[in-house]
């Protein structure tokens, strides 16, 4: 499946544990509101005891080694587990690495980063070993689970030996900093679901290890009751974590076919942010009835109702408080309410009342165009009313709310989240959601639905590449992201026929410079023959077939010279700025018109212009278009350039397009480039109305510049590539997907146009020679013989 | 996002202990840990007052301004808002960092107030006002 559109893919940062300050703040947050004095309390004493926390942690960071050699030495024999132990990267004198050199910290400097010793006493071992058993016998120790037998190391294998001691090593870091978070969130959500991960048979051996290092580290702390009783919380927990087994994923409940059927790993849930959801239920105390209310009112309203606009609702707060009606019945009232309609009804267009009503009622976006036409159904019938009875007597309300439970925002963390909404869905959560008023999810399945359409990577119908002097840049006060553009390496822009060049090949438009009553296209070539025979023709009739019928006096070199820097310049030189040495090399024969626009386009005044005042995107446009004639396709040949420019520079940029087989095949040696193509952006611009005209209509004033085609038909069959393509689209009635275009398709459409071209080409030239005097492919410009 | 948890996801990417630097910022912030629920206290005490008084200031310099223009509907909702706005401050006193801030206020902003009209410019006035509001305590 390729998609043709995107939402945005606006960058989330999901929470990924609990500290003490975030667990407090963010339980504020969800209910607007100042921290109460519990918290506040709460927050004094994790600040008060963070002194001893940070000395725990210093402790521990400090005898980090010893605690691990410890759990290690418990759970393998006939071996030195230590040596397995891969040495932390030393970052010692790198900045924030050292202890201020005035205030050292009460503690000992650490040593723990320092390097380990390679090779391990084998004694020494032994005897840590001895000592420890000892002691362990005399200290209360957890009893050693069932089943429990030490493992040979030699038997264990290098490999397994080095991930077993990192992952010690790996549990006790997290410990310290559940310590200095003051909350066992982090070792929550890393360790439970390991014991599927570790392999299960040293499952037992593992928190025998977690054990020992439990009481090696309480070892350390030995008068100090309160530090013990913390580290002992953390390490319980980790080791309580570890045990149970691998916990299941929530699924997203749904009933409508078109669910995705989303998973969330526990993991996501437990470190997400907590939401609290409230309920309302007959014995809950008065302040507790209350913060259920104002959560149905934030839920619904968005907004602190009461505190901006005055506005309460007496009545039927008073009737949910006593229970006369539930909490569903509240919410549904609340939805049918005058301020709901004032506030998210008679503001915006009737698409996007349906997407805020899914956010108020449902606590999500819509997530299908199915969905989101089977609402649009039942708002048009019977109104808004209508609509706020089916989404709060929905299965689903059902399912997530009930009858007690007070809506909730079911956002990252708390359910797995769609893809093909995600953009739109994590906008409709923010609190600037009810400012925004056009229907984002709508108009991003319309998109879906959609061919690709003309755009650029910067935005749907944004192509700042098209060349205007001044405004390259978007607005800043839209933001593009929204709607970014799916344009990848092979899609390329559509491009318009504009020039005389190939209208014989595969394209049938009569391309804009044929256009009756029109100039068209004004194609210098310059005849280097006559003059390097030394002799003109000026006064005789030239022979049919020869393009010589021009005038070869010296005005005529001029007039080539005129339109070259008309050409590459885009207007006529100063004087100062000819390159007069070129023009007579050129005159007199010795360089052709391909090596004079080189030399053109590598002089001084070029190369200011349009490189160094430049940035390199547009400079390579720009280049491009004055010296290939075309706008560049897209990224794949922008992709080359870039390159081309970063490794070589300016210079070779010029020298690859000059020498590129495009442009011998188009101009040659002596032909003036002119303007082959253009974008239906630029080709707008120039209309009188200045802006993109509508597709499929066809624009009054064209007809008056003397283009006698529709819009329309240019965009279709004068495009180069994109033509067959559509057309068999549209012949086979397959929906108009995906146009974007195959870098080989393209090949291999270009080497039949050219063949075609060429084949045409000799025909004319075989005719011409019998029936007409010009040919009709390159049309000269004629010059009054004077 | 805190102070703290800021400390442990940098030394978690680096797989190692915390720094004895990072130690030093977690004990800063548990030091001034009186200090800043004491800030967050007045804050939560005053934010009427803040705001209030911050308009009456912000309404002497800058008169033409939306929440000025006798809608009393636009009035209550930009002091609304400004009271958000401090007490998203309180939280960043008490998170140690402005993350909070960024997260639940500033994203996405200018944006909003841009399409709901109201000059950026005289909004940044409004909070200068607010900010100075704050300096007697």
């Amino acid at each position: 499946m390729s998609t043709t559109a995107n939402g945005g893919s606006p960058v989330v940062c999901p929470q990924r544990y609990h500290t003490v300050p975030t667990t407090v703040i963010t339980q504020a947050e969800q209910q607007d509101r100042y921290l109460k004095h519990s918290e506040l309390n709460e927050l004094a004493s994790y600040f008060s005891s963070g002194t001893k926390l940070m000395e725990i942690a210093a402790t521990l960071t400090q005898n980090a080694e010893a605690i691990v050699s410890a759990g290690a030495n418990r759970i393998f024999v006939w071996g030195t587990p230590m040596a397995y132990l891969e040495k932390p990267p030393n970052r010692k004198n790198l900045p924030g690495y050292n202890v201020f050199p005035r205030q050292r910290i009460t503690t000992a400097p650490q040593e723990t980063l320092k390097q380990q010793a390679p090779f391990y006493p084998f004694y020494q071992d032994w005897i840590s070993k001895v000592v420890d058993l000892g002691r362990s016998l005399l200290d209360d120790k957890d009893p050693v689970p069932e089943g429990f037998s030490p493992i040979n190391i030699r038997r264990y294998g290098p490999d397994r030996m080095k991930k077993s001691m990192r992952d010690l090593s790996w549990f006790l870091r997290y410990v310290t900093y559940a310590i200095v978070a003051g909350d066992s969130s982090i070792l929550t959500v890393n360790v439970k679901g390991l014991r599927g991960i570790i392999p299960e048979d040293v499952t037992i051996a593992t928190v025998v290890a977690m054990q020992t290092m439990k009481w090696k580290a309480l070892t350390y702390f030995k008068a100090d009751a309160e530090a013990a009783a913390i580290i002992k919380q953390h390490f319980d927990q980790m080791i309580a974590d570890y045990q149970v087994a691998k916990p299941t994923v929530l699924l997203r409940q749904g009933v409508s076919n078109d669910q995705q059927g989303l998973q969330l790993p526990p993991s996501y849930s437990s470190a997400a942010a907590h939401r609290p959801k409230l309920v309302m239920k007959p014995n809950l105390s008065a302040t507790e009835k209350q913060d259920a209310i104002k959560a149905a009112y934030r839920q619904v309203f968005e907004r602190d109702i009461t505190r901006a606009y005055g506005v309460s609702l007496a009545d039927l707060e008073s009737q949910v408080k006593s229970g006369m009606i539930s909490m569903k019945e509240f919410i549904r009232h609340l939805g049918q309410s005058r301020l709901y309609r004032k506030e998210f009804y008679e503001p915006f267009v009737i698409s996007r009342v349906i997407e805020l009503a899914f956010r108020h009622f449902l606590g999500r976006g819509v997530s299908s165009i199915e969905e989101f036409q089977e609402h649009f159904a039942i708002i048009s019938k019977a109104g808004l009313a209508a609509l706020i009875n089916a989404l709060v007597d929905s299965q689903e309300y059902a399912d997530y709310f009930g009858e007690e439970t007070v809506p909730y925002l079911r956002g990252l963390g708390l359910e797995a989240q769609e893809c093909r909404n995600w953009g739109a869905q994590i906008d409709l959560f923010k609190y600037s959601a009810p400012v925004r008023k056009v229907p984002q999810f709508l108009t991003l399945f319309g998109d879906y639905q959609k061919p690709l359409p003309d755009q650029h990577p910067y935005g749907a119908g944004n192509d700042p590449l098209e060349i205007q002097f001044g405004a390259i840049f978007p607005p800043e006060n839209t933001a593009h992201t929204a709607r970014p553009a799916i344009f990848d390496e092979d899609s390329r822009r559509i491009l318009i026929n504009c020039g005389a060049g190939l209208d014989k090949g595969a394209s049938h438009s009569p391309g804009l410079g044929k256009a009756p009553g029109s100039l068209g296209t004004r194609v210098l070539r310059f005849n280097r023959s006559a003059i390097t025979n030394g002799h003109t023709l000026n006064g005789k009739t030239p022979k049919a077939g020869q393009s010589t019928n021009v005038n070869f006096s010296s005005s005529w070199a001029e007039v080539v010279i005129h339109g070259t820097y008309r050409q590459v310049f885009g207007r006529d030189v100063y004087d100062g700025q000819r390159q007069t040495a070129a023009e007579i090399k050129l005159k007199s024969g010795e360089i052709t018109v391909r090596d004079f626009i080189r030399q053109v386009a590598k002089s001084r005044p070029f190369r200011s212009l349009y490189w160094e005042s430049l940035y390199i995107t547009k400079a390579i446009e720009y280049i491009h278009r004055r010296l290939m004639g075309r706008p560049t396709y897209g990224r794949r040949e922008m992709n080359h350039y870039y390159d081309l420019c970063a490794r070589k520079g300016f210079y070779a940029l010029v020298d690859d397009i000059l020498d590129s087989s495009e442009y011998l095949e188009a101009f040659g040696e002596d032909t003036v480039p002119y303007e082959r193509y253009i974008t239906p952006r630029g080709y707008a611009l120039r209309g009188l109305r200045g802006e993109l005209p509508l597709p499929k209509v066809a624009p009054e004033d064209h007809h008056n510049n003397g283009f006698h085609s529709s819009y329309k038909g240019m965009d279709y069959t004068g495009v180069i590539g994109v033509v067959p393509h559509f057309h068999r689209a549209l012949k086979h009635g397959m929906p108009q997907s995906a146009i974007s275009i195959k870098l080989e398709e393209v090949k291999q459409l270009r080497a039949e146009m050219t063949q075609r071209a060429a084949e045409q080409a000799s025909e004319d030239r075989e005719e011409s020679s019998e029936f007409s005097p010009q040919p009709e492919a390159v049309q000269p410009v004629e010059v009054a013989p004077q | 996002m805190s102070l703290v948890m800021q400390v442990i996801q940098n030394s978690d990417e680096e797989l190692r202990y915390p720094t004895p630097g990072e130690m030093r910022m977690f004990q800063n912030f548990c030091k001034t840990g009186e200090r800043r629920i004491r800030i967050a206290s007045i804050l939560a005490e005053n934010e009427q007052r803040i705001v209030e008084r911050g308009s009456w200031r912000f309404w002497k310099r800058c008169p033409v301004t939306p929440s000025n223009s006798g809608n009393l509907r636009k009035t209550s909702s930009c002091q609304r808002d400004q009271g958000w706005y401090v007490r998203l401050v309180a939280y960043c006193v008490l998170a140690g960092n402005e993350k909070p801030l960024a997260d639940i206020g500033t994203i996405g902003m200018k944006e909003m107030y841009n399409s709901l009209g109201i000059p950026l410019a005289n909004w940044v006035e409004a909070v200068r006002c607010l900010k100075e509001e704050r300096s007697p305590f």
